[in-house]
């Protein structure tokens, strides 16, 4: 009898939690770089008081949970923007950014240019370049980042002269489920993992990559959470009329 | 229902957007404005299982965890300091830049503020003035028998007097130019403001060292463009609305559990 409310209940919790991802991705349906997250669940046999000598054995109970968020790693579309500063990657590569809390990862290629002149992701994180941060001098003018990175400019006074200012880095990995969501899109590296160089993507200058949560998927998945969440709680509203009924019926005294 | 307050982020968010893209579309027609764009971020994960935590006591690692995500925020609205296109009036003030640099203008209060706005006029003392009445920095006087002003591509400013065959220079227009041009502050009538993520202006002159070169008779417009702004107008519209229906999805939700209890 009570396994139902039960049941239904580990249910609920898991559709909450589904729902939490769900808003998550439409929240940053516009956010540049930003992975969508989808949710894994599991069943989970209830341990329960059984006997199983009998002819008819007992049943066992089986409950849902979740056992873990997933990102989907594919790229998102490429937006034009003309500007010399977005780089989108063409590629499974990721950038390099420093972050006070060690390097980071990051698609989002939405870069500025620093007070110090360096190349900087929009919350100011350094960029990393192979060999450390991309550092402009005042008078460069004229950005160019070609499909391996090299960053070159004009020099300002030596028209027609270009010098380089350094090569960004294009970090890859063998399994991209290696890599954790740290916020402001940018992803850790789980322990024990190393980045590899990815030599295949290529940089994309003046372009910068949107979100690439699938909205019309996110919201028939938001429908079919509401649904469900609904249902369940029929479920549960019915077993639980059910068992007053049962009571009722059962306590009445034969007048 | 954590999904509440995400769904509220998101549409806070969008709110923005639409902020930022109206002021784009509403300076379509501005001389020399630069649009901004809204960039986002997703906040911070609360990670309810931990990845590499033990499932069993062999020692199995959980290979990946459950992350929780709590929304989107704003991280800035940086304008997109691309050149404008020049478009012709003909009238001898006007003066666009074509490449790198601001001018710089002298505020009421003495302090420098830089423009791309280069519809300057004559004051009552034959100053060289901004459409607002500011001084441009140098000063430049042109005399009152002039009959004709040359301001050429490096800046120069020539007038032509009667009586005499050739010109002569009566100033000299400087620029400036920022490392990061994305970092100024901008107070309104197309005027911009040093602030320290722009760093120290470098002045120089036009047409050198990197700067651009001027052309009379010429406006910078707007770097807005139309088509892509309304297409992000249509985008943000959207999100909001998925963002809206996010909201009455936990609000179904939460009633139906409510409901339970009759």
């Amino acid at each position: 009898m009570q396994n139902t409310l039960l049941v239904g209940l580990s249910r609920q919790v898991v559709l909450r939690r589904e729902l939490d991802v769900v808003a998550n991705n439409i929240a940053n349906v516009n956010t540049s770089g930003f992975k969508a997250d989808g949710a894994v669940f599991e069943e989970f046999i209830g341990k329960t008081a059984r006997s199983d000598n009998m002819s008819n054995r007992d049943r066992q109970v089986s409950f849902v949970r979740d056992r873990a968020t997933w990102t989907d790693f594919s790229s998102g579309s490429m937006e034009r923007t003309g500007n010399a500063t977005d780089v989108a990657i063409n590629g499974k590569g990721f950038f390099a950014v420093q972050t006070p809390g060690g390097e980071r990862y990051t698609r989002n290629g939405g870069f500025l240019v620093d007070n110090t002149g360096q190349l900087v992701t929009s919350e100011g994180y350094p960029v990393l370049g192979e060999n450390g941060p991309i550092q402009f001098q005042p008078n460069d003018v004229n950005i160019k980042i070609s499909g391996d990175g090299t960053v070159s400019v004009a020099v300002a006074g030596n028209p027609g002269q270009e010098s380089q200012r350094g090569k960004l880095r294009m970090v890859g990995f063998d399994n991209p489920a290696m890599l954790q969501k740290a916020g402001v899109g940018t992803f850790a590296l789980k322990d024990g993992a190393t980045p590899i160089p990815d030599t295949q993507s290529k940089f994309v200058q003046g372009s910068v990559e949107k979100s690439n949560v699938r909205s019309v998927v996110e919201m028939t998945r938001m429908i079919e959470i509401t649904r469900t969440y609904t249902q369940v709680a029929n479920m549960m509203q019915q077993q639980s009329d059910m068992r007053r009924t049962a009571i009722d019926k059962l306590a009445e005294v034969p007048a | 229902m954590r999904a509440l307050h995400t769904a509220a982020t998101g549409m806070m968010a969008q709110e923005l957007n639409v902020q930022v893209i109206s002021n784009n579309i509403a300076n379509m027609r501005t001389t020399a404005y630069k649009r901004q764009r809204a960039e986002f971020q997703d906040l911070l994960y609360e990670h309810v299982s931990r990845v590499g935590a033990q499932t069993s006591s062999q020692g199995n690692v959980l290979p990946a965890g459950i992350e929780l995500g709590s929304g989107v925020k704003t991280v800035g609205t940086p304008r997109i300091m691309t050149q404008g296109s020049l478009a012709q009036t003909g009238k001898d003030y006007d003066v666009a830049i074509r490449g790198e640099g601001f001018f710089k203008v002298t505020m009421p209060d003495g302090s420098t503020a830089y423009t791309r706005d280069g519809s300057f006029e004559l004051d009552a003392q034959g100053r060289i003035v901004t459409a607002n009445g500011n001084l441009i920095q140098p000063g430049i006087t042109i005399p009152q028998n002039a009959t004709g002003v040359t301001i050429n591509a490096q800046g120069q400013v020539l007038v032509t007097q009667p009586g005499q065959t050739t010109q002569n220079q009566v100033g000299q227009i400087e620029l400036s130019m920022f490392i990061n041009k994305a970092g100024l502050k901008g107070i309104g009538d197309n005027l911009y403001l040093e602030t320290p993520a722009s760093g120290a202006p470098q002045n120089g002159t036009p047409q050198l060292n990197g700067f651009g070169d001027l052309q009379q008779g010429n406006l910078e417009q707007a770097n807005v463009e139309a088509v892509s702004e309304i297409s992000d107008l249509i985008a943000a519209q959207r999100a909001y609305e998925m963002n809206a229906k996010v909201i009455s999805a936990a609000d179904q939700m939460l009633s139906a559990t409510s409901n339970l209890m009759r």
